[in-house]
């Protein structure tokens, strides 16, 4: 019964998510914006005096945007004029209705994000004189591909809490951009378990924090869990 | 059959109550009016119906189940909330489209309710570009999608041109002819005068009639006579000969309360009156609905709140 019920529920927010193009806009600038970024911080370094993997993938921090903007449009619409009281009226079951849309927020980002960084450590492996490694660029790779999952995903959760994609993006954004920012390179402290710095250890060569690339990832999946849970409750215990 | 039971419903928002205890049914295959001013509870009960919102106490169920327990919904019950709620950059036909997939319902059922409510060729459109009466067509298409027994409206006349309030009309009585179970909010009285069979009024989230509308207007509408004569004085002397009054209106033409054609009739035409007009006043959804809200004191006192509120 539930696995039958599920099925239609994921296709219906497929096509939801494939008939907008803001949705499909904002998967597309995953690759764009991250090769892009990439190829012009790798064409104005000399490589010797920075982290080479994350030379390489320079460009994530502004992929994780769209990221993040797929993962806010896809919710947010359904706080706007009721849409979500017909989302509700068709598919009752809020649990099983939320996961669908989970679902696909984080499977296209995951494949769109996977294919980014492998194109992404190819054009890094391909530049002399100190790219990264090929095992450090697989690593950066599928790194890659699960952190910008993971963004997508707290986005989602967090405009499941808010209600509302604008206040989810003028927390996140300026967040990214500039808190992580100013705190810069400042390591061995609290702010390497921000679910960013912890998500983008993986990205890296070398580290010297607490954490590893893939205890990073757990820290940023944990945090993305934590708001999937907060908007989970708030959507089961409030009206809609 | 499938009816709509409503049972000592009650949802309170804060310390406020917009549903209070309240209890009706919906029987199939006729038109039931679910009548009150804004902010009288209407849309909230469909809501709670729906599932939407959690009732503070109390059950509304579609043939005996909670909305939330039935499997593929929308081949069950047909809703329209919001003419608002499909997203302005989708087109008309992925909306529906969309809504269809999740209760496996043949997509061949979109373009037949794109056809059914006349948006056939606006169906590749975004919705943006809908006038508000579109939206509403729009908003019937996806409660027709799931062909339901129950149909549930809030407000469907609105933004409709006259062309579309007629066809509106002929939708809903063909709906109920088909034996399902219609049930449409309106706060218009002439509106829902025709095309409702039965009346659930409500006022401050209470239940204030539950009756057929022929009843309902019968029971605080007295019939009148409107007569039209070239001969005041005879007329009032032959009424008042048989114990009726006749009131003068500034129009020219004089009524006669609590009587019938077939009284007044020959009792004039035996005095002689000479008629230019004799006909019957009947009582409109209108009266019959102001006189219940003013014999309802406690309702009709914080008339003037309501209306800052709206």
């Amino acid at each position: 019964m539930r696995t039958s019920s599920f099925t239609p529920a994921l296709h219906t927010e497929w096509i939801k998510t494939r008939t907008l193009r803001s949705q499909i806009g904002a998967l597309c600038a995953i690759p764009l914006t991250t090769v892009a970024f990439s190829a012009l911080a790798a064409s104005g370094t000399d490589g010797t005096d920075s982290d080479p993997l994350f030379s390489a993938f320079f460009g994530v921090s502004f992929g994780q945007i769209a990221a993040i903007a797929f993962g806010t449009t896809a919710v947010s619409g359904e706080f706007r004029n009721g849409a979500l009281r017909v989302s509700l009226a068709s598919v009752p079951h809020r649990g099983r209705w939320f996961a669908a849309k989970l679902a696909v927020v984080a499977l296209p980002v995951l494949v769109v994000a996977l294919a980014t960084g492998l194109v992404t450590a190819a054009l890094g492996g391909a530049l002399p004189p100190s790219g990264p490694s090929p095992a450090q660029g697989l690593r950066g790779a599928l790194g890659c591909a699960v952190y910008l999952t993971l963004m997508a995903l707290l986005a989602a959760g967090l405009t499941t809490v808010l209600r509302s994609g604008v206040a989810t993006l003028s927390i996140l954004i300026p967040f990214l951009l500039i808190v992580s920012f100013v705190l810069g390179d400042l390591s061995g402290n609290p702010a390497d378990f921000l679910p960013d710095r912890a998500g983008q250890v993986v990205l890296h060569s070398t580290w010297d924090g607490a954490l590893g690339p893939w205890t990073g990832l757990a820290v940023a999946a944990l945090w993305a869990v934590a708001a999937l849970l907060a908007g989970a409750w708030r959507l089961h215990r409030r009206d809609a | 059959m499938t009816s709509i039971d409503v049972h000592d419903l009650t949802k309170e928002y804060g310390s406020r109550r917009a549903v209070d205890r309240l209890s009706f049914q919906v029987l199939p295959g006729r038109v039931t009016g679910f009548l009150g001013p804004n902010g009288a509870g209407k849309s909230t009960t469909l809501r709670l119906l729906l599932g939407l919102d959690r009732p503070t106490s109390g059950t509304a169920t579609v043939g005996g189940r909670p909305y939330v327990t039935l499997a593929d919904p929308l081949r069950r019950v047909g809703a329209l909330l919001d003419p608002q709620a499909a997203h302005g950059s989708r087109t008309g036909r992925d909306h529906l489209l969309a809504l269809a997939v999740s209760n496996r319902i043949a997509a061949d059922r979109v373009d037949e309710v794109l056809a059914e409510t006349g948006l056939a060729p606006a169906a590749r459109r975004r919705v943006r570009t809908y006038s508000l009466g579109m939206r509403q067509r729009l908003g019937i298409a996806a409660a027709l999608l799931g062909d339901p027994e129950v149909v549930l409206l809030d407000e469907p006349s609105n933004g409709l041109d006259p062309e579309g309030i007629v066809w509106i009309r002929g939708l809903l009585r063909a709906l109920a002819a088909e034996g399902r179970t219609v049930l449409v909010s309106s706060h218009l009285m002439n509106e829902t005068a025709s095309f409702a069979d039965h009346l659930v009024v409500l006022g401050r989230g209470r239940l204030l009639a539950d009756t057929p509308m022929r009843d309902f207007i019968d029971a605080r509408v007295h019939p009148r006579v409107r007569i039209r004569t070239t001969d005041p004085a005879a007329l009032r002397t032959a009424l008042a000969r048989h114990g009726h009054e006749a009131v003068e209106h500034p129009e020219g033409h004089w009524t006669v309360s609590h009587a019938r054609v077939d009284d007044i009739g020959p009792l004039v035409s035996a005095a002689g009156v000479p008629l230019l007009e004799l006909t019957t006043e009947e009582g409109t959804l209108e009266q019959a609905y102001l006189d219940l809200t003013a014999a309802d004191a406690e309702f009709a006192a914080p008339q003037h709140l309501r209306h800052q509120e709206a």
